[in-house]
């Protein structure tokens, strides 16, 4: 039995106090408890009728000054308003996210930009103490991050310390025809605004048989930039996005061309202690041959660098319903529906920041409040044992 | 004794009702007050405070977690602690309370006998016990309600106030 629990015996005679307490008859063996009721109740002190009146009136006071302000309006128990506030809290948690995912508005919106980070571009490290031969070459993207790249030849028998990536998109646009041509300019425009160049380009505007197709080669840390660019223009129909890591095929060739370079080094020695004729001749020509494969190679590792550098976009334009034309010839109806969930998003974005920056103040406050109220209840409690 | 369900705080019947808990209650309040405070003035203070606080908060009076009466009586209660507090900081003395009602003289000598008695033992109690039988001899409170000012169960609640009477009984000399 535990330390709460009454017997039957005890458990009837609270019950026949209540009944007592409620002047309700009581069987005999409970007189003697009625008695010390009504001992205790008569010793109990009783209100002066001079106080009374004096209540009454102070009472009656209080209410007149107090009854409009104090007549406040229900608030919720604080268990209900917490549960009520984070329902609230996890619904707009979720609306926004569904309204950002874009499934409400058709699947629409606008890819998220592809990383431009390190993980996908080239990034070969210019190894220390490299000799380098300069060649002339000269790079279409200026400014951009490949200029970070050493030169092929400027690092001959080593390999790449990072990985080499070739990165090839492919972007289908879908406009209304009669801004095929404003679309189309716009590409070119966000594309040179890049440091890119348009390779190759065909824009045919017939109506509704309008369409567009680009091919773009941009730096590779700005591939990204450019496709969040291009798909602002224009409903995205489809994102292809491929890497081909390039890295073993370079320091194949750079391999190659490492052992060319050292076999010419040993030729032209040889060249110059050649006792004959017929030697000298044989040693040039062969010579001739070595120059001729250190050439092709340092072609091939410049193209290979140059892919690693450079990104390559296949932009299609073709004619149809964009979300932005759609969005254009719908109803008036649809069109406010749109405004409004957009407005919707940006308050419930909005709502989620201040609570970010009220919620911790309120919890705090809540901590205290409820700190304060037991520190209070136990010096009550104090109070009363010595009393 | 009036039982009222629920305190509405606004609407035609808001004033009435709040009226009637007062009514029912002022004499059993006082009656717990002064008990618990011994001091006549302090308890007719903490009364009237504990009605005007409950006046001013009775719209957040919650029918689920009591009954006007018991929300009343922890209002009351906590007000005369409040007192009590005050009173051990500022070492105010307690002046113990001759309410001319109880006077014993017309009352047969058995009767008054046993009335001071019982008086007697129940100052001699531990307040905690004191308060506990104050509340429902006095108060009238069901064990629920008991419960609901003590801040405890209604078994808890029932357990002390047996106990309580056990040692009212065992002070007074009563036997069953």
């Amino acid at each position: 039995m535990s330390r709460d629990e009454l017997n039957a015996s005890e458990r009837e005679e609270l019950a026949a106090l209540d009944r007592i307490l409620a002047r309700e008859p009581v069987g005999e063996q409970h007189l003697e408890l009625a008695a010390l009721v009504d001992s205790v109740r008569a010793g109990a002190p009783r209100m002066d009728p001079a106080f009374a009146e004096r209540l009454d009136a102070r009472l009656a006071a209080h209410r007149r000054r107090g009854g409009a302000a104090g007549a406040r309006v229900a608030r919720p128990g604080i268990r209900r308003l917490a549960l009520a506030g984070s329902g609230l809290v996890a619904a707009a948690v979720a609306f926004t996210i569904v309204i950002s995912s874009g499934v409400l508005s058709g699947g629409t919106t606008h890819p998220p930009a592809p990383a431009n980070g390190p993980a996908l571009s080239i990034l070969p490290r210019k190894a220390p103490g490299a000799t380098t031969t300069p060649t002339g070459a000269t790079s279409a993207f200026a400014g951009s991050s490949v200029g970070a790249v050493p030169s092929t030849n400027l690092s001959v028998g080593r390999s790449l310390s990072a990985r080499l990536v070739h990165r090839d998109s492919a972007l289908t646009l879908a406009t209304s025809p009669a801004s095929m041509q404003s679309v189309a300019n716009r590409i070119v425009a966000a594309t040179e605004q890049r440091g890119g160049v348009v390779e190759s380009s065909n824009v045919a505007i017939q109506g509704p048989a309008s369409h567009a197709s680009f091919s773009l080669a941009v730096p590779t840390g700005r591939l990204g930039s450019l496709i969040a660019a291009l798909s602002s223009l224009a409903s995205v129909r489809a994102l292809n996005q491929n890497s081909n890591d390039i890295t073993s095929s370079y320091n194949a060739e750079q391999a190659r061309l490492a052992d060319n370079v050292a076999a010419r080094a040993a030729l032209l020695k040889a060249l110059a202690t050649a006792a004959t004729a017929t030697q000298q001749a044989s040693i040039q020509k062969q010579l001739n041959r070595l120059a001729a494969r250190i050439a092709a190679e340092q072609r091939e590792l410049d193209r290979l660098l140059g892919q690693g550098h450079t990104a390559t976009l296949h932009v299609s334009v073709v004619a149809g319903a964009s979300a932005k034309h759609a969005k254009a010839s719908a109803g008036p109806f649809t069109t406010a529906f749109h405004r409004a969930l957009h407005a919707l998003e940006e308050i419930l974005a909005i709502a989620l920041v201040v609570l970010a920056i009220v919620l911790p103040f309120a919890l705090t406050a809540l901590a205290l409040w409820w700190g304060a109220t037991a520190v209070r209840q136990r010096a009550r409690e104090r109070a009363m044992r010595t009393a | 004794m009036t039982v009222i369900a629920a305190l509405p705080t606004s609407g035609p019947g808001a004033g009435e009702q709040f009226e009637q808990l007062y009514r029912s209650s002022a004499a059993d309040v006082y009656a717990y007050v002064a008990s618990l405070l011994r001091d006549r003035t302090a308890a007719e203070d903490v009364t009237a405070l504990a009605f005007e606080r409950a006046f001013r908060r009775r719209a957040l009076f919650d029918v689920r977690r009591g009954t006007p009466r018991s929300w009343l009586f922890a209002i009351a209660r906590n007000a005369a602690l409040d007192e009590l507090r005050k009173r051990r900081r500022t070492g105010a003395l307690l002046h113990e309370i001759a309410d001319p009602s109880t006077e014993l003289e017309d009352l047969d000598s058995e009767l008054a006998e046993r009335r001071l008695l019982v008086r007697e033992g129940l100052a001699s109690l531990e307040p905690r016990d004191r308060e506990v039988i104050l509340l429902k001899f006095v108060g009238r409170l069901s064990n629920a309600e008991l419960a609901r000012v003590l801040r405890c169960s209604e078994s808890n609640a029932g357990t002390r106030l047996h106990r309580a009477i056990e040692r009212l009984r065992e002070v007074c000399g009563v036997t069953r």
